[in-house]
């Protein structure tokens, strides 16, 4: 009778033979640890920014109006003596906050009804994956941009309809690797032994998207980290002088010929934030697909 | 329930006369057994009337070609068909009726009395849970047992079948282990509940030849010793040979021929049955009989007999007709006008 040898890797438990697996191929990726490296400097950087920023986002300095980089103000000051890289450092809880808190909404809609809508199909299916196709129409940040509008301008409200916006997609992931894996041969074969729905749905399915779901959480942290951005930008986020990465962009743009580094920094802080996020998702992407065999 | 996996106090139903094939009170009875699909490209007549026994502790072979309905029979007891099937019959499981049972009532079932194996070992199994965790999972849905009851079930049950190093293998995950490994890991968890009946369908189709023996001598050493009623589902009359009392030979949804398995092979009536049987590899037969031609399709209710098309011994009464079933000897059915042995017909 043949089993799989394991005595070369005997010392290890499976579970740790995996994860060492995991690391090996994400070491193998350099752009994806880049991405997960600059990521966690931004996240920390939202975490410890009481500690880690010079001054307080709001602390003026009237004899650096508009000053360029320097010792004392590594990146300049703004119209008003703000220390720029402070303010970015405390625009990022704004930032990461919209992200992962949107994230986390738009992925608690969107599993269970994409779970009900492949799981259950009937009628439920149809309306609900039309109403998505509706929704989907419209562009992510115009669909924001008007629940912002309705809701009032303040980060909650933005989170949440950044969170709103970004349903429709997930919904449409999730209920498609519903559908696939529901034809699974160990789900029939569940059903086959008496397990009941909420046993296939939690035990055999949610385990086995969460790597896509996940996934898909890495690319929507960015696209709603720029949503803030753009919404406060529009005055429909964040509203001054609240530090965030739109609102600092928008206050710039009176300033643009003078001083351009004040839209420069925030910019660069938004576009570094979200690419490595999706560096970061991409290297996953690679890492937990156990069709990778590299 | 009792608890005692693997233990050898568990086999209350064993020592009995298991080779006393239909005899006695049946297991479970199976009478005019229909299934349609109702589907966009119109009605496919999968099993018509279709009814048969099977007795405690006895291994019954279903034989035919693919597509003949076997699976969709045993499918159909326990409603795991699409909800395009129409079924209609009876069946009788220890007196209560199968077919109109409730769905909670059959979940109960499902696992517990009645368990599955499937043909696909490779993916037959969850891939992010352990197979102690995906055994154990069936303990505590039917038997509500704890965590660590589970565990240690799960240790004994990989050990009942013939899983070496069991307290390792429990917390491997299904990649680590080879289609013969997870087949039995599937075996274990069909019998984790003690179940009266054990359906296979195509157990042993997607291993290689000598580890498809392992799991046929593992399957009759579990009805000898769990005394559990087994329906191996196969194209291969050659596994039935093997470890089935009575056998069941199926075409295009229809009992063609039941006998013992002695004396199916002894003397096969069937046209179709003698076909099967000439394409059994065996030695000194240089080349293998095919039986010509395909299964019919069944997109509309036979009005002839459905082997028609293929049979040597056809005639006009073959094409306007459909068989019944008849009596050839006290346990020898046969739905064939010219039944016979080759050559005597």
């Amino acid at each position: 009778m043949s089993y799989v040898d394991t005595a070369a890797s005997d010392v290890l438990s499976p579970r740790a033979r995996r994860r060492r697996l995991r690391r090996r191929r994400l070491a193998r990726r350099p752009f994806a640890i880049a991405g997960f490296v600059v990521a966690t400097i931004f996240a920390l950087a939202a975490i410890l920014a009481p500690w880690v920023a010079p001054y307080s986002a709001s602390a003026t300095d009237f004899n650096a109006v508009l000053a360029h980089p320097s010792s004392t103000h590594l990146l300049g000051t703004d119209e008003l003596g703000r220390d720029i890289l402070s303010r970015i450092i405390w625009g990022a809880r704004a930032s990461m906050q919209a992200g992962v808190l949107a994230t986390g909404l738009a992925m608690a809609i969107a599993v269970p009804v994409g779970l009900v809508a492949g799981y259950y199909r009937g009628w439920v299916d149809p309306v609900i994956s039309r109403l998505t196709d509706v929704l989907l129409a419209f562009p992510f940040l115009i669909l924001a941009v008007g629940l912002a509008a309705i809701l009032g301008p303040s980060l909650l409200n933005a989170t949440i309809a950044l969170g709103v916006g970004a349903a429709p997609g997930l919904i449409r992931v999730a209920r498609g690797e519903t559908l696939a894996l529901r034809e699974e041969d160990y789900v029939r074969a569940a059903v086959a032994n008496g397990a009941s729905d909420v046993t296939i749905l939690f035990r055999h399915i949610v385990p086995n998207m969460a790597s896509t779901l996940l996934v898909q959480g890495t690319v929507t942290i960015p696209a709603a980290i720029i949503g803030e951005a753009v919404l406060s930008f529009l005055g429909r986020g964040l509203q001054p002088p609240t530090p965030s990465w739109g609102v600092m962009l928008a206050d710039a743009q009176s300033y643009l010929s003078q001083a351009p580094r004040l839209a420069v920094y925030p910019g660069l802080a938004i576009f570094l934030c979200s690419l490595s996020f999706n560096l970061l998702g991409d290297g996953l992407r690679d890492v937990l697909d156990p069709k990778t065999t590299r | 329930m009792s608890s005692g996996v693997g233990s050898t106090e568990r086999n209350p139903r064993a020592g009995a006369a298991f080779a006393g094939a239909g005899a006695g009170t049946s297991l479970l009875e199976v009478t005019d057994l229909t299934v349609r699909f109702d589907t966009d490209d119109g009605t496919t007549y999968a099993v018509d009337k279709f009814s048969f026994t099977l007795g405690r502790g006895e291994v019954l072979g279903i034989v035919g070609e693919s597509g003949c309905g076997k699976s969709v029979t045993m499918l159909s007891l326990l409603s795991l068909l699409p909800p395009t099937a129409r079924v209609s019959g009876r069946a009788l499981f220890d007196g209560f009726d199968l077919l109109s049972a409730s769905p909670s009532r059959l979940r109960r079932i499902r696992g517990r009395e009645i368990s599955f194996v499937f043909q696909e070992p490779m993916t037959s199994l969850n891939p992010v849970f352990t197979v102690g965790r995906q055994v154990g999972e069936v303990l505590r849905r039917h038997l509500g047992a704890t965590r660590a009851d589970a565990r240690r079930h799960a240790i004994e049950l990989l050990d009942l079948v013939r899983i070496p190093a069991p307290e390792r293998r429990v917390d491997e995950y299904p990649h680590q282990l080879s289609g013969g490994m997870r087949q039995r890991v599937m075996i274990a968890m069909a019998l984790a509940c003690d179940p009266k009946i054990l359906i296979a369908d195509e157990p042993t189709t997607a291993l290689d030849v000598t580890i498809q023996a392992g799991i046929l001598d593992l399957m009759r050493d579990i009805r000898d010793r769990l005394g559990t009623a087994i329906v191996l589902i196969t194209h291969n009359l050659g596994v039935v040979a093997d470890i089935a009392d009575r056998v069941v030979v199926m075409y295009a949804g229809r009992k063609a021929e039941e006998a013992p398995v002695e004396e199916l092979f002894a003397h096969p009536q069937h046209p179709y049955t003698i076909g099967l049987l000439g394409a059994i590899p065996r030695r000194g037969v240089d080349r293998l009989r095919e039986i010509p031609g395909i299964v019919p399709s069944l997109s509309a209710p036979l009005d002839h007999c459905a082997f028609a098309a293929r049979c040597p011994r056809a005639d006009e009464l073959s094409w306007t007709e459909v068989p019944e079933l008849r009596r050839v000897r006290p346990e020898h059915l046969v739905a064939c006008f010219h039944p016979g042995e080759e050559g005597t017909v």
